[in-house]
């Protein structure tokens, strides 16, 4: 009962704190379904005991927020259902959904007690935020960035993102530095936790440690094996995709688990099951290159002396044939002049015979040709001497009869003849006129006569009109 | 070897002095040059899959010169 107090019932702090308690009993009677972020588990491993902090968001805003515990039997029932289902215990920043029970206690005020939390849901939440990254990476156009840069011919200088302890690496390093062929691999170790909530972060920071001396490498490889297939949904995480597809070298990876392909995985250059599978990946590309350097060499060489070979004995057949053919020709040649030599003498003794004979004949010939052309041209000069005579005399008298008929001609023709035939010849200035046009009036003319001559003057010019 | 040539210029040159062989282009008179410069392209990848230059000592440097600055 309450106490009065200046007529006012007044009651003591457990009193009410009993009363809201016995209140949110009766009304909070049966658990219930709830689904919220899990923001932090808050696992106290000295006692075993959870106290989650629950909230949920709306547009990046908390709009509810409430405590809540988990006791250590309810936890590692729920935590081995996790492990089982998701292959992840139960951890900060996933959503679920819990079956719980309000409570309220007088000194710890109000809190959800959890008393299971569904795994499937917060599997399909992981699922759906995974398929999230998947989908934001290809829009950035980041998801098949890695695998589009050149892998090197020989991958052989290797950053490895792996924990020196874990089998998986030995089992990487046993592949690579212990192959039979004596294939030569630098590599150098860039620790990193490999799962759980700290790993991308961790990763990531390597990553970016090796950028910085990213010309000494051909490539980044993370390797994990052996540590169960627990806390790998790291390796879905959008940051670390990201970073791993804008790594300016192919990044592969060998994680080696049995659970789905995670983003990760997904985006590097390759991916490899385990990394023993992915150090034969990378002895198999220094195969592709030994492989043909070694046919080369092969090739090379034999077709090299074959060349030679085919060569050679070309040259010797050529040889054996110039022989052959000379050897012919010779043969062939010394018969015929064998041949030609006899031929030689036979004819020309009888060339000879027949020149002479020819000769003797034409000198015969000559000597009574030249006998009868002399006699022929005694003959003919006696005659030609007759007539060169005869035809000189006749030439002289018609040449005298000629001579005196000219000089009769030239004798008429003469100055003095014509003047003593009555005709003048006028002159001015000692020539003689041709025509009138020479004369003008007052000229001096001189008239030449057979007994003198008279000077005159022009009185007038009268000229015969032509018709 | 005087001249710098990269392992994957060696390979590729390698390769085309094969094609060049195996095709018969090369005549008697080019082979020996030929024989000569593929022995030598041979050595370097050959020399290449069972070595690396890679120093740790300079790379442990430079990630400290980074983490200085």
């Amino acid at each position: 009962m309450p106490e009065i107090f200046h007529d006012r019932p007044i009651f003591s702090l457990f009193e009410v704190t009993k009363s809201i308690q016995k209140t949110l009993t009766t009304r909070y009677g049966s658990s219930f379904w709830i689904k919220a972020e899990m923001n932090k588990l808050n696992h106290y491993k000295h006692s075993g005991h959870c106290y989650p902090e629950l909230v949920e968001k709306k547009d990046g805003k908390v709009i509810a927020q409430i405590r809540s515990h988990l006791w250590r039997a309810d936890f590692q029932r729920i935590n081995k259902n996790f492990l089982h289902t998701l292959k992840e215990p139960l951890k900060d920043g996933v959503k679920i959904l819990f079956e719980a029970r309000i409570t309220f206690d007088p000194v710890h005020g109000m809190s959800l007690w959890i008393l299971d939390i569904d795994p499937s849901f917060t599997l399909g939440d992981l699922e759906k935020e995974k398929q999230e990254s998947i989908l934001r990476l290809k829009a950035e156009g980041n998801y098949d960035r890695n695998k589009k840069l050149k892998f090197p011919l020989l991958p052989q200088r290797i950053a490895v993102i792996s924990v020196e302890t874990s089998k998986g690496y030995a089992d990487f390093l046993e592949v690579i530095d212990e192959n039979p062929w004596k294939y030569n691999f630098f590599h150098f170790l860039f620790p990193s936790i490999l799962q759980g909530d700290k790993a991308a972060a961790a990763i990531i920071g390597q990553l970016r440690k090796i950028e910085k001396v990213k010309h000494h490498f051909d490539m980044v490889v993370i390797i994990r094996g052996g540590g169960g297939d627990i806390g790998l949904s790291c390796y879905n995480d959008y940051h670390l995709a990201k970073e791993i597809a804008e790594f300016p070298l192919p990044v592969l990876t060998g994680i080696g688990h049995a659970t789905n392909e995670t983003v990760s995985e997904m985006i590097a250059f390759a991916n490899a099951i385990t990394p023993t599978k992915l150090a034969e990946y990378l002895i198999q590309k220094f195969h592709d290159f030994s492989i043909p350097v070694q046919k080369a060499e092969e090739t090379i060489t034999n077709r090299s002396q074959q060349i030679l070979s085919d060569e050679n004995s070309k040259l010797n057949s050529e040889i054996k044939l110039f022989r052959t053919l000379t050897a012919n020709a010779l043969m062939k040649n010394k018969n015929v002049l064998a041949q030609l030599t006899v031929f030689i003498k036979k004819d020309t003794w009888a060339q000879i015979e027949n020149q002479e004979f020819q000769l003797n004949q034409k000198i015969k010939q000559i000597q009574s040709f030249s006998d009868r052309f002399f006699l022929f041209q005694e003959n003919q000069t006696y005659l030609l001497a007759e007539k060169f005579i005869s035809r000189a005399k006749l030439f002289l008298k018609t040449q005298s009869v000629e001579i005196e008929s000219i000089e009769k001609n030239v004798e008429n023709m003469s100055p003095i003849k014509v003047l003593k035939r009555g005709y003048t010849l006028t002159l001015l200035n000692g020539k003689s006129i041709k025509s009138l046009n020479d004369l003008k009036e007052n000229d001096a003319l001189e008239t030449v006569f057979l007994d003198g001559k008279v000077i005159s003057s022009v009185k007038s010019i009268h000229k015969i009109k032509k018709s | 070897m005087s001249e710098k040539i990269n392992y994957t210029q060696a390979f590729e040159e390698l390769q085309q002095i094969v094609i060049e062989i195996e095709e018969g282009e090369i005549s008697v008179d080019e082979l020996s040059e030929k024989v000569k410069r593929a022995t030598q392209l041979i050595k370097i990848c050959k020399t290449k899959l069972t070595t690396t230059e890679e120093d740790v000592n300079q790379i442990l440097k430079e990630l400290e010169e980074g983490s200085a600055e």
